[in-house]
């Protein structure tokens, strides 16, 4: 049990405002070290839940579809695409946007929460990094895949080349190359270091020969030494640190393709914080999905409490009014700018043929999520289950609306279009869902799905002078 | 394969040329081929050809650069402005010719590289073109590629070759010798050429009892006729409105399918330079049912239905014999009588017009519609006359053919066929069996002729009821000549072999006469001892290299009324009833009469008013359909006259209420890959007593709605400044308006803009003014530019590959008397190009001229760029466009132009090709400049009225920096800081105050 030592951070007591707060412990139930790390590492080591095969099945088969669609885009061309001459873009710079946004809860649990000592985000904060790492797999498919031809998506790279032609620095897609390139690599090292410490413990309690030998490797040679818990918790805080502007960079680089076009609708200067704060709005959305999944699925109720659910929820609530109040400035700033252009597009998603989009957008992402100012309504299982999904296809119709209504009528009526999606769309956007849900399922199955070192040290069994209450664990929320 | 060299005979020059050492050592094959007319390998379809062989004979001819290549003509031709020995590969040729349409003819310059002719310029020499094109003598080049062209005689199903052909029309002739022609009949379309018609003349000496008929789908018989009535002798009506102030146009569709368009557009166009003087402005009233691109540019437009246009003209008549203009008394009276049911606004129309023409004596054109009665014909022939008009404006010349060639014709045709009087039944082109009025039912009268013979490029709906069928050769690949409506002649010389060794109707008529003369010795023969005057080699050789013959033009014709048969026919003229929906047939725009319905450009060519493509449809204006509950694509049963057919409906600002115009060509039912199924026949409604305009139709819904393929939804400007236009008092007040309906911000650049005032700086002017929006800069573009043609699913989905489109925009509070503006949109070439910076791979980047240059092998298709370019002028390849659909076609590529693959964008490039050649010229000829009008680009070129001005903006004398400068010049969207190097000219109309609210 060498690799479990408690995290060495000592943050004030504050048992007293707990109390006062009548604030819920971060981790219920009786688990001491010892079950906490049966618990976890047996979700590994022994066999899945039935249930998990069929999910993994279904997630597989959506994955085919995936790999189907991608198959014919690239033998025949992306006209097999609903787009047009007008409206180049569609549902897959959407699903792109959806996506990436998606991954910004987990970069933003794992990193800005640790540094701002959030520590119920410990419970979370490995199966939301994974999510993020996942999501934005599923985002990397689609400027791949919209390119014509696919086969020269490595020239969106600063690959030395014999005609020395460098890509465009000015172009806001360059610029989402590095932003995306960049946060998919911080957040794969930064999950991975975050992992090494649950490995060995796993590498620790495997008794096959082969989970012995890939943990073994996985861990990197973790032994618990002290000096190992110094050097990981340094590196964990670098990345956390680094990770940290990622989380607002990225989003705002995804939101200059469009800022930085002169397209009606795109041109605002609004869409960065507007884009971050409907990524961190999204991504929580899908950890709540998830996780109120998960933690039913594997017995996880007493690590990922109706606390840490509450307090997400009570982040989409905070976020999805910044959203609303952006949808509104939007709207507002169309009618001041005098600019009739800006005018036309802003008036034509309210009124014009994509108005329907336009208004599910709304009610999903500004009025729905209003009702999490009820306790009673944010600590509802089914309630949070429905108004996260209802935020998910929400945030999709915002990216929808963003591109597709802006560019379906621009500045030449006689070049007015409508978008209308082709099975293929489609297929390629449901099948990333595939992906992602065969990566996840796999990661739940084959790796500690909650960060049992850092889950150990906010236990009541991890506070020395607290074990005369089981309220009075660390918290600083 | 064995390939055997073309014989070439003696040059002009004196030089004797070989084209391959067999040749010059005269091997036994070779002189075998000598006694055959083409060598076995020109009859072989390059369908059939592997893409080895065809490579390694396109390579072969590359090879053999010197010697053209394996299809040059068998005789010589001469080019237009270099020697044939002066072939080098890559360096095009001209070659004038002629292409016959519409009564008339085409000069052309065709341009051949190693042999193809690949595109056609029109000859600024010749009167029917000056330097330009219409649509269809662009897309002639692609009609000569077509790979469903027929590739040999047939005799039923069974191919023969040319040998047994010919052996049967030998035998036929010895045949009818013996009956000096009895129950022979030459079936030929409405020709103008005169070797073929001293064939015809030979044909009428040896075969006397003999029957010539003349039809044409869409003929102006009705002019020549109401010239009869008016003056006791038929005669070609020829415009010349350079010299007209005042135009009036009764369903005349002066600018699209009523003949000459070029020549009329030029001369409109020529009457409207408002920045040298406002006040020669001229002015044109249209009247019409249907809104055609001469409505649309009118300054005054009637909407009108076409049955009550006869009595607007008797109206005109009478309302200006009020006004002391000097016409016959008897005629007014009866006149009077004839031109009631007009409503208020048609008689305002009336009395404003006939003002305006009294008002200018002998500076004014009233022009009346080939479809209108020859009666209506004879009036405006009467009133141009007593309005000195006649003679200026309105030339009368010689008819080519006295004889009728309306569907009388035809009716009369199939009625001797039936009382079994025609025995051989030669059909010289056309296809009757389909554009046949449908009262005659000539289709089946054809399959009762014992022997028929019908000569067509492709074995169509006639050939397929024939006994024979000759494969014709093309225009392009054959020798003949033409007369122009004015007389002008023309000698068509073949730019290639016949590719698939078609051969023209002279050389069938002399095959029938015994004869074994080439087209060429027929043609020679013709213009060296026929035609009086004694031409000499040296005579032949100017016309060929001018394309005409100078001075063919014919004289005007004197003229005196013979008023009492005009008064007797007027009287007796009963106009079209009231009752039911009125219908109009015309040339569908896309397949004319059905001869274009294998053209893909064409078909996917949109419409100017509609903006319909790949098909057809019945046009009925906004409150027809509303009362009838149709809505836009609603196909419905159109029935009247004994028929029906089920069309779709569509809705057409403009268009007069109940009235209905349809047009005629499309649905053909013949083995055509890219014709066959598109659109409707509506050939079953037409019959001979009512062949253009045809009344009490109805309508039925059937409840089925066909998706119509269109080029642009959006109709309304939605208030912004794009297509600008004023009228004449607004511009005598401020000439520059039009750049004060917009606020331009000063702007500013993110960038650090390079100097754009060294070397050359290429900018585009486009004068809205002039355009007319006839369509033929677009398809010009589209054969310069090998622009892939995408399908009717393609144009549903919005992915046509135009790079220059025209828009065309509505404006006015009633949807059903819009005014339309036309604006043609090729890429704005913006300095500071939206496009360019968010390209990440630089694909898309500035060359230092200023040209917004697209790398396609650099382009990984993002996208980003066509979503970034405010003018939507970006296309892209969604599939494998560029793919020929057969190895013929791919002969048509301009080889200087990139065929673009799937997954790239691209886009007008300013001709980049033809600047560069230029630059390499100029530079050979040791100049660092391109001198103004060196550079002309396809639409330039193409472009009737020359409205499009190119060039270089550094150059102050330049033609497009003058024209830029006009005060009535603005950039589209500059307000937004694109800089585009295109500037439009504001459109003016010239608005009479006397109809200032109508």
């Amino acid at each position: 049990m060498s690799a479990t030592a408690p995290l060495q951070v000592d943050p004030p007591r504050l048992s007293d405002r707990a109390a006062l707060l009548d604030e819920a412990p971060l981790v219920q139930g009786k688990d001491d070290f010892r079950s906490l790390t049966d618990k976890i590492s047996g979700i590994v080591l022994t066999k899945p839940p039935s249930g998990w095969l069929i999910l993994f099945c279904l997630a597989i088969s959506l994955l085919l579809v995936l790999g189907g669609s991608l198959v014919h885009l690239v033998g025949k061309g992306i006209g097999i695409w609903g787009l047009n001459t007008t409206v180049n873009w569609a549902w897959d710079i959407t699903g792109f946007v959806f996506w990436v946004g998606i991954g910004h809860a987990g970069t933003l649990i794992s990193a800005i929460l640790f540094l701002f000592r959030q520590k119920w985000r410990t419970s979370i904060n490995r199966a939301a990094e994974a999510m993020t790492i996942f999501a934005v797999a599923c985002a990397a498919i689609y400027p791949v895949a919209h390119l014509g031809r696919i086969w020269f998506a490595h020239w969106l790279f600063p690959i030395p080349n014999q005609m020395s032609i460098w890509p465009n620095f000015k172009s806001p897609l360059l610029w989402d190359v590095f932003a995306v390139s960049t946060y998919a690599t911080v957040s794969a090292l930064f999950w991975f270091v975050g992992l090494i410490p649950d490995l060995a413990t796993i590498r620790d309690r495997a008794t096959s020969r082969t989970k012995q030998i890939v943990f073994g490797i996985l861990c990197l040679g973790w032994r618990g030494s002290h000096r190992h818990w110094l050097h990981y918790e340094r590196a964990y805080l670098i990345f956390a640190g680094l990770s940290t502007p990622l989380v607002l960079s990225v989003h705002t680089i995804v939101s200059f393709d469009f800022a930085v076009s002169i397209v009606p609708g795109w041109h605002t200067t609004i869409f960065p914080p507007y884009f971050v704060a409907g990524a961190i709005f999204s991504g929580f959305a899908m950890v709540v999905t998830l996780m109120v999944f998960a933690r039913k699925a594997f017995g996880l109720e007493g690590l990922i409490t109706t606390r840490h659910l509450e307090n997400m929820n009570k982040v989409i609530v905070a976020t999805g009014t910044m959203v609303g109040y952006a949808y509104a400035m939007e709207l507002f700033i169309a009618w001041y700018s005098g600019n009739g252009y800006e005018r036309f597009a802003f008036a034509n998603r309210i009124l014009g043929p994509y108005s329907w989009a336009y208004w599910t957008m709304v009610s999903c992402n500004v009025i729905f999520p209003q009702l999490f100012w009820f306790k009673k309504v944010r600590t509802s299982i089914p309630a949070m289950f429905v108004i996260s999904i209802l935020v998910n296809i929400g945030m999709w119709f915002e990216r929808f609306v963003i591109i597709v209504t802006s560019l379906h009528r621009d500045f030449l009526p006689s070049s007015w279009t409508y978008f209308r999606p082709s099975i293929w769309d489609m297929s390629t956007f449901f099948g990333s869902f595939g992906l992602f849900f065969t990566l996840f399922l796999l990661f739940v199955r084959y790796l500690p799905m909650v960060a049992l070192s850092e889950v150990k040290a906010i236990t009541a069994a991890a506070d020395p002078h607290g074990s005369h209450s089981n309220d009075e664990a660390h918290h600083a929320a | 394969m064995k390939r055997t060299p073309l014989p070439l005979a003696q040059d002009i020059s004196g030089k004797t040329y070989w084209r391959s050492l067999s040749e010059l050592a005269g091997s036994p094959d070779f002189v075998d081929a000598l006694g055959r007319e083409f060598p076995p390998a020109a009859f072989e379809p390059p369908e059939g050809v592997g893409r080895r062989t065809f490579l390694s004979l396109m390579g072969a001819s590359l090879a053999l650069g010197g010697l053209v290549g394996c299809r040059r003509p068998v005789e010589q031709i001469l080019p237009y402005s270099r020697a044939p020995e002066e072939v080098i590969p890559g360096q095009p040729l001209f070659f004038a010719t002629a292409l016959p349409m519409m009564g008339t003819a085409f000069g052309v310059l065709v341009e051949s590289h190693e042999g193809r002719p690949t595109k056609i310029e029109g000859n600024p020499k010749h009167p029917e073109s000056l330097g330009a094109t219409t649509l269809y003598t662009q897309a002639a080049v692609l009609d000569l590629y077509d790979p469903d062209r027929s590739k040999s005689p047939r005799e039923g199903a069974a191919a023969k070759s040319w040998d047994d052909a010919a052996a049967f029309l030998r035998a036929e002739g010895d045949k009818l010798r013996g009956r000096s022609g009895k129950g022979l009949t030459i079936l030929t379309e409405a020709h103008r050429s005169p070797t073929l018609a001293a064939r015809l003349a030979d044909l009428r000496k040896t075969l006397p009892e003999a029957r010539i008929v003349r039809y044409e789908p869409f003929s102006r018989d009705a002019a020549r006729e109401g010239a009869r009535l008016a003056f006791g002798k038929p005669l070609e009506t020829t415009l010349d409105l350079t010299k007209a102030r005042v135009i009036v146009a009764l369903d005349a569709d002066l600018f699209g399918t009523d003949g000459s368009p070029i020549k009329q557009a030029r001369a409109f166009a020529a009457g409207r330079a408002v920045d040298k003087d406002p006040k020669a402005m001229n002015r044109l009233y249209a009247v019409e049912s249907t809104f055609t691109i001469t409505g649309a540019a009118a300054d005054h437009r009637l909407r009108i239905q076409s049955r009550k246009i006869p009595a607007f003209a008797f109206a005109l008549a009478t309302e200006l014999g009020k006004r002391g203009v000097a016409l016959d008394a008897d005629l007014l009276k009866t006149l009077e009588g004839k031109s009631g049911g007009l409503d208020a606004k048609a008689t305002r129309h009336v009395a404003a017009i006939a003002a305006d023409l009294a008002a200018n004596r002998g500076l004014g054109a009233l022009v009346v519609g080939r479809s209108l009665p020859k009666e209506v014909h004879a009036v405006a022939h009467l009133i141009n006359l007593a309005l000195d008009n006649t003679g200026r404006a309105v030339r009368l010349v010689a008819p080519f053919d006295e004889s009728r060639e309306g569907p009388e014709a035809l009716v009369e045709l199939a009625g001797a066929i039936e009382r079994n009087e025609v025995e051989t039944l030669i059909v010289l082109g056309g296809n009757p069996a389909f554009d046949a009025p449908a009262d005659a039912r000539f289709a089946d009268a054809l399959a009762k002729v014992p022997v028929s013979v019908h000569v067509s490029t492709h074995v169509d709906e006639t050939s397929e009821r024939s006994r024979w069928h000759l494969n014709r050769a093309h225009p392009l690949e054959s020798w003949s000549d033409v007369r122009a409506e004015d007389g002008t002649a023309s000698i068509a010389q073949p730019l290639i072999a016949p590719l698939f060794g078609g051969r023209t109707d002279a050389e069938i008529i002399e095959l029938l006469l015994g004869g074994s003369r080439t087209a060429y010795d027929l043609v020679r023969a013709t213009w060296l001892n026929a035609e009086g005057a004694k031409r000499t080699e040296q005579d032949l050789r100017r016309a060929l290299h001018d394309g005409l013959f100078a001075g063919s033009q014919l004289a005007d014709e004197q003229v005196t009324a013979t008023t009492q048969a005009a008064v007797d026919a007027l009287r007796a003229f009963a106009p079209a009833a009231a009752e039911g929906l009125e219908v109009t047939f015309r040339p569908d725009m896309h397949a004319w009469d059905g001869r274009f319905a294998n053209n893909g450009w064409l078909q996917e060519l949109p419409h100017p008013m509609t903006k319909l493509t790949w098909g057809s449809g019945a046009n009925l204006s906004p409150s027809t359909a509303a009362r009838l509950g149709l809505k836009d694509g609603d196909i419905v049963t159109l029935s009247g006259a004994g028929a029906s057919v089920r069309i779709p409906v569509v809705v057409a600002p403009g268009q007069a209420d109940d009235s209905v115009a349809l047009g005629v060509g499309q649905g053909r039912r013949a083995e055509l890959r890219v014709g066959r199924g598109v659109g409707v026949d509506t050939t079953p409604l037409r019959k001979s007593d009512a062949f253009e305009l045809a009344v009490g139709f109805s309508l039925e819904k059937t409840g089925a709605v066909a998706e119509l393929a269109r080029t642009q939804e959006h109709f309304v400007m939605e208030g912004r400044p794009l297509a600008r236009e004023g009228t004449l008092a607004e511009l005598e007040k401020d000439p520059a308006f039009a750049q004060k309906q917009v606020h331009v911000p000063p702007l500013l650049s993110l960038f650090k803009e390079p100097n754009r005032r060294q070397g050359h700086a290429w900018g585009m002017s486009i004068d809205l003014n002039a355009c007319i929006g006839c369509n033929a800069c677009v398809i010009a573009c589209q054969a310069e530019n090998n622009i892939p043609v995408v399908g009717i699913e393609g144009v549903r989905e919005t992915r046509e590959m135009h790079w220059l489109r025209v828009d065309r925009y509505f404006q006015g509070t009633d949807p059903n008397e819009p005014e339309s503006i036309q604006q043609p949109l090729p890429c704005q070439h913006c300095e500071n190009a939206p496009c360019e910076q968010v390209c990440p791979v630089a694909a898309t980047a500035h060359s230092p001229e200023g040209l917004n240059d697209m790398a396609y092998n650099r382009c990984v298709g993002t996208k980003y760029c066509a979503n970034n370019c405010p003018y939507k002028v970006r296309r892209f390849n969604f599939f494998e466009y560029g793919q020929p659909d057969s190895e013929s076609r791919k002969m048509q590529f301009n080889p200087n132009v990139t065929v673009r693959s799937r997954g790239v964008m691209e886009k007008c490039t300013f001709c980049v090709q033809r600047i560069n050649s230029a630059k390499i010229e100029a530079k050979k000829e040791g100049r660092e400049h391109v001198k103004d009008g060196e550079v002309v680009t396809a639409c330039q070129g193409a472009c009737p009225t020359q409205a499009i001005a190119f060039g270089d903006l550094n150059d102050q004398t330049s033609q497009v920096s003058v024209t830029s400068a006009s005060p009535r010049g603005y950039r589209m969207l500059d307000e937004i800081n694109t800089k585009p190097r295109v500037t439009y000219l504001a459109k003016i109309r010239n608005k009479n105050p006397e109809l200032a609210d109508a």
